[in-house]
């Protein structure tokens, strides 16, 4: 029982920092119809950024994480500018691939700047763990779990009430309509990178405060995929739900199924559960059906 | 004021569609484009507004002006700053959003929050039925409704000229009549300038003060609204009308075939 609760709670919450990272993913989708291949490249680097800040240039934490949010909302402006824009009114799978060729680069700058394959972020929680009932988790996931939620919160009500936010829905629904409104599409483009980067950042920092610096970190950026695949690609409230049946699926998984099959099988489990679910809603659970007006 | 001056237009610096069109709206004035598919008008409102640009197109020859300053290098979004809004032909709502915010992104270049907000009640005012919808998703509005949808969006923006492509398309004459009384009082109450593209001639002439034709690129026949609606040609190749009750006699016909060419 203990064991359940354990694993129900810490799938839950390592889910919603997925999630987190995912609602990246559909920010740039739904504003620009690119789907960003380099998500766990991107998460990679700003955990070895911020390892760089706090570790090797040793910022207090405070400094060295707004340093990793200056550098995400940099990094964001870059790619769209000089990657991405040269690009508008090109075939949108030369958009898509120029992101794979981005994430290789990224991968590869990664291993250049910072060769070594390992490392671990100062604490950045409370280490003491709470007590749930008979289940015990450490701090960490409840702070990933708050944190996300948070965020979460914050994006819908930019998304809600902010024109920007309101400007950046409509461009996803139509982008020559919003032109015709005088709206500059390209800055919206920008600040979609802006934030997906961003997210991604604080995403990298929660996952690698709880197991460090991997290269299994774009691994993430593949859970993220299914966690977009699974809640449908151009849905917020999508991702927010989805990420944590991913988290569960797989700690789950892993602790119950790890025994009967083998080792590595919670990787594999994100997958099986998307393909089921596209054979029952291919739209993703909460994706946008186009609207048909009969 | 806006000036066409003589403009030609391209696409892709191959394809040639307008071959000097010159038209002049007047502050305040309603000015009607008329013509069959295809004569450059939508083009023509594309030239001014920008949207040319992103379509690959480009103004190769003439000038636009607007009150004195040159327009036709500027891009989309610098033309809207400058007050100059278009409406796209077909509805085009965004069909996830309610019909609030679609009226919100409209404003959004404007700063002054209590202006966006009385000229939002001022659309509530002139399409009442939108106020009962604006929290409706507006892909799920009808076809009249998504009109008036765009119409005002587009007033949202608080625009020196507002052009308008096609707003009368698909829709049932009853509408439309209502959707132009909207626009003709929205002229006399804002002063707006409104550009007016159209098929349906007689609805564009109700309400106009002068009027263009356009044919393959080319502006063929001007006029104030009244010279338009007598004119014969107009009444005859545009509103289907001919002299009332007389029996069509095979030499007029062959009339008809020696006029097909204007001038």
């Amino acid at each position: 029982m203990a064991e359940l609760l354990q694993f129900t709670i810490t799938g839950l919450t390592v889910g919603m920092v997925y999630a987190l990272i995912a609602l990246g993913f559909v920010l740039v989708w739904k504003s620009s119809g690119v789907a960003n291949l380099a998500l766990g490249q991107l998460v990679l680097l700003f955990s070895w950024f911020t390892y760089g800040m706090l570790v090797q240039a040793g910022l207090p934490i405070w400094v060295g994480f707004i340093a990793v949010i200056i550098f995400a909302v940099l990094l964001g402006w870059i790619i769209e500018r000089f990657i991405l824009r040269p690009l508008i009114a090109q075939p949108i799978l030369s958009l898509i691939t120029i992101t794979l060729g981005l994430a290789y680069f990224i991968e590869g700058l990664v291993v250049f700047v910072w060769p070594a394959s390992v490392a671990a972020l100062p604490r950045l929680f409370p280490v003491e763990p709470f007590h749930i009932g008979p289940a015990v988790v450490s701090q960490q996931y409840l702070w990933a779990a708050i944190i996300s939620l948070a965020l979460f919160g914050l994006l819908s009500l930019f998304f809600r009430y902010h024109k920007m936010g309101i400007a950046m829905r409509a461009t996803a629904d139509d982008q020559r309509a919003v032109q015709a409104c005088g709206i500059p599409v390209t800055r919206i483009f920008s600040r979609s990178w802006m934030f997906a980067c961003v997210l991604a950042a604080v995403g990298g920092v929660l996952m690698s405060s709880i197991g460090g610096i991997t290269f299994g970190l774009v691994g993430t950026g593949l859970k993220a995929f299914s966690v977009v695949i699974l809640g449908g690609l151009d849905s917020f409230l999508g991702a927010m739900i989805a990420g944590p049946i991913i988290g569960l699926a797989e700690n789950l998984g892993e602790g119950y199924l790890t025994p009967l099959t083998w080792p590595g099988v919670r990787d594999v489990i994100p997958f099986i559960i998307i393909i089921i679910v596209m054979f029952v809603k291919p739209y993703g659970l909460f994706g946008e059906e186009r609207i048909e007006r009969i | 004021m806006l000036v066409l001056n003589n403009i030609e237009v391209s696409y892709l610096n191959v394809i040639k569609v307008l071959h000097g069109v010159s038209l002049t709206v007047e502050e305040g004035a309603i000015v009607a484009l008329l013509g069959a598919n295809g004569a450059g008008k939508s083009t023509t409102l594309k030239a001014i507004s920008g949207l040319l640009h992103i379509e690959e197109g480009e103004v190769t020859d003439g000038s636009i002006q607007w009150n004195g300053e040159k327009i036709d290098r500027k891009s989309a979004e610098e033309i809207g700053k400058l007050g100059i809004i278009q409406a796209l032909e077909g509805r085009r709502v965004f069909g996830h959003l309610t019909a609030e915010e679609n009226l919100l992104v409209g404003a959004y270049h404007r700063t002054d929050r209590n202006a966006v907000k009385n000229d939002l009640a001022m659309v509530y005012d002139y399409f009442p039925r939108l106020k009962d919808l604006r929290h409706g998703v507006a892909g799920y509005l009808s076809g009249g409704e998504q009109q008036m949808l765009v119409i005002g969006r587009a007033m949202m923006a608080a625009p020196k000229l507002m052009m308008l492509d096609e707003p009368s398309l698909g829709l049932a004459p009853l509408l439309v009549e209502e959707i132009y009384n909207i626009i003709e009082r929205f002229n006399t109450e804002s002063g707006t300038s409104v550009l007016l593209v159209e098929q349906n001639v007689r609805i564009a002439l109700s309400i106009a003060h002068t009027g263009y034709v356009m044919e393959n690129g080319r502006i063929v026949l001007d006029g104030t609204a009244d010279f338009l609606r007598n004119n014969e040609d107009i009444k005859e190749f545009y509103m289907g009308l001919s002299t009332v009750g007389t029996r069509k006699s095979y030499r007029e016909v062959k009339h008809y075939k020696r006029r097909k060419r204007w001038l």
